[in-house]
């Protein structure tokens, strides 16, 4: 007898004790066999086997053969990508996304992980996304920030509100473990107080409250206010759990670091924040995700981001049946974002993890 | 920095955590290279003590002054003295995260300015006499105690420091790990280097100690050469917490 045989033998033995065991089991274990392929055969079934591709196609014809009407992204899918940016200029937004794409794809490599480096690509990405969007320089025919739409929008924002609301966070968590109790509970009552309003509230207040509270040279464009908001939003969640992580390093590290005469800034920069990321990495990735989602909720102040771009995008008359098929291309975008982000959580917890053990 | 003054010197040291005082009226010096063992009870304030020369904790009054340099609340004066004075924990406290080089070069590179070149080929020197040069690239974990605590010993050495204060260094090891984390230290005592060891090692205090100190609730209660102190103590708690460490 080979060897080969008597794995698969094991194998077998194991998905039957697993999976068959008893006759409970074995039925649930059926069951769900079953619904799994049901309903990937009927997802197969109606988004390509019976879906309709073409650009021209029109409703009675997408009846007809039964399953989905992939045509209204083919009409539409500038306007969900791109909103109401002006039509002749909608090149630039696409390379803007590009721009965001690429930055956070660079600053998430190690090798940039260097403070100029991340300056730089962050400089000169900034720069250049501004520049392709609101115009007036090289040419370029001004756009508005009112007409910023789509994925572009999405990108922009969810970008510029994680990495204001980084350090932001930062921030926030040492203030509140601050020696001096004055700063440490001041700093609590505010992290309390904005995690105490929902989202949508402080993107009102920000919005549309703060002009008329702050001098007009300080409030800037709507869409920056709306960021400043989200950002303070993700900051007050992040120094939370960036405390957590505080809390996991033993108080000898601290000390270890004093005794070495390593100063405060040091002591913060190399010894706490490394091993509390290292800590808080899991729970910071979920709430990453979170504001990739949340940036939606612009759509109460007048944006028009992805998912209101993509309601445009179906809401005139002739594709008004489509919205299905609408979501769902919104949705594999959002997926691909948000999954991708997970997987490179993962890899950097791997990669946090390897050679080291706990003490 | 004063060459001549004495290395150590604490005069009528007080610290109270709440209404609880640990330690009472402390007077004690320490001379340029001398080496001084300081044992008693847990909850005596000996680690108290030693934890005030580099202000991991603050004392309430009294002065101490390390080769002539007062601490007070300047926090300057608190740095100057924590780049003279070494320590060596009970738990080690290395940095999980480093390797055991980047451990060792880390302050030297931060704090004393130095090249990383030099201040690696100064990481690898004192691996070489804690007897550990293999190991520079590993990170802590995959360390053993011992060889961890004997790290913890070339980290603190790479700051070349005037002054080594050892916080019960083998209190967490494997009793078969205490014997190599010792002989460092006395190879360490026997090239001239300042020492103060809280520690339950006897058989250490008597071989390398110039003078043993016995504290209890807060006091210093006996301080003798060691041949005096395990001969003829004076105090009868001495007596007792010798006839109980040495017992057995």
């Amino acid at each position: 007898m080979t060897a080969q045989p008597y794995l698969s033998n094991r194998r077998l033995q194991r998905i039957r004790a697993e999976y068959f065991g008893s006759a409970g089991s074995g039925l649930l274990t059926l069951i769900s066999l079953g619904l799994i392929i049901g309903i990937g055969w009927a997802v197969l079934n109606w988004a390509l086997l019976r879906g309709s591709f073409t650009a021209t196609a029109t409703q009675a014809e997408c009846m007809a053969k039964g399953g989905a009407c992939w045509s209204v992204i083919a009409v539409r899918w500038r306007v969900i990508l791109f909103g109401i940016y002006p039509y002749e200029e909608q090149w630039r937004s696409a390379i803007a996304c590009a721009v965001v794409v690429v930055m956070t794809i660079l600053s998430c490599l190690p090798v940039m992980w260097r403070f100029w480096r991340l300056a730089a690509v962050w400089g000169l990405g900034t720069a250049a996304f501004y520049i392709l969007m609101r115009g007036g320089y090289f040419g370029l025919i001004p756009v508005d920030e009112q007409q910023w739409g789509g994925l572009a929008l999405t990108l922009f924002l969810f970008v510029t509100t994680s990495v204001l609301g980084m350090p932001m966070a930062i921030g926030l968590a040492l203030m509140r473990r601050s020696d001096l109790p004055v700063i440490a509970r001041v700093t609590g009552i505010i992290i309390d107080t904005i995690r105490s309003l929902p989202l949508l509230s402080i993107l009102f207040a920000f919005a549309i409250v703060l002009p008329f509270v702050l001098p007009d040279a300080l409030t800037g464009d709507k869409l920056y206010r709306v960021i400043w908001g989200g950002a303070l939003f993700f900051a007050a969640y992040e120094a939370e759990i960036l405390r957590g992580g505080f809390q996991g390093i033993s108080k000898g590290q601290e000390e270890a670091a004093k005794a070495l005469g390593l100063p405060y800034w040091h002591r913060i920069s190399r010894i706490v924040l490394p091993q509390a990321f290292r800590l808080a990495l899991p729970a910071t990735i979920n709430q990453i995700v979170i504001t990739f989602m949340e940036t939606s909720l612009v759509v109460v102040v007048g944006f028009v981001e992805l998912l209101a771009a993509g309601n445009t995008a179906y809401q005139t008359g002739e594709w008004k049946f489509a919205y299905v098929e609408v979501y769902a291309f919104i949705s594999l975008i959002y997926f691909s974002f948000v999954f991708g982000l997970s997987r490179y959580g993962a890899y950097l917890e791997s990669r946090m993890n390897a050679g080291q053990r706990k003490e | 920095m004063q060459v001549n003054a004495p290395a150590i010197e604490i005069r009528d040291l007080n610290k109270f955590y709440g209404t609880f005082q640990a330690l009472k009226g402390i007077s004690l010096t320490v001379k340029k290279g001398e080496k001084v063992v300081v044992c008693g009870p847990s909850g005596s304030g000996k680690s108290t003590m030693i934890r005030c020369i580099n202000q991991l904790e603050e004392h309430d009054s009294g002065d101490i002054r390390v080769f002539g340099t007062l601490l007070n609340d300047n926090v300057a004066s608190i740095d100057e003295i924590r780049r003279e004075v070494g320590m060596v924990f009970q738990h080690f406290n290395l940095f999980p995260h480093m390797t055991v080089l980047e451990n060792c070069t880390l302050a030297p590179i931060l704090v004393r300015k130095s090249s990383r070149a030099d201040a690696e080929a100064r990481a690898r020197h004192f691996l070489e006499k804690v007897r550990i040069p293999d190991q520079a690239d590993k990170f802590p974990g995959q360390l053993s105690g011992g060889q961890q605590q004997r790290v913890a010993i070339a980290r603190a050495l790479c700051m070349q420091p005037e002054i080594l204060l050892f916080d019960e260094p083998t209190s967490a090891l494997d009793p078969e790990m205490i014997a190599e984390v010792l002989d460092v230290m006395t190879t360490l005592a026997s090239d001239g280097m300042t020492m103060v060891c809280v520690t339950h090692e006897m058989g250490f205090a008597r071989k390398v100690a110039d003078r043993v100190i016995f504290m209890d609730k807060g006091e210093i209660v006996e301080e003798a050469d060691p041949e005096t102190f395990f001969t003829q103590p004076v105090n009868d708690r001495t007596r007792l917490f010798l006839s109980q460490i040495l017992g057995h």
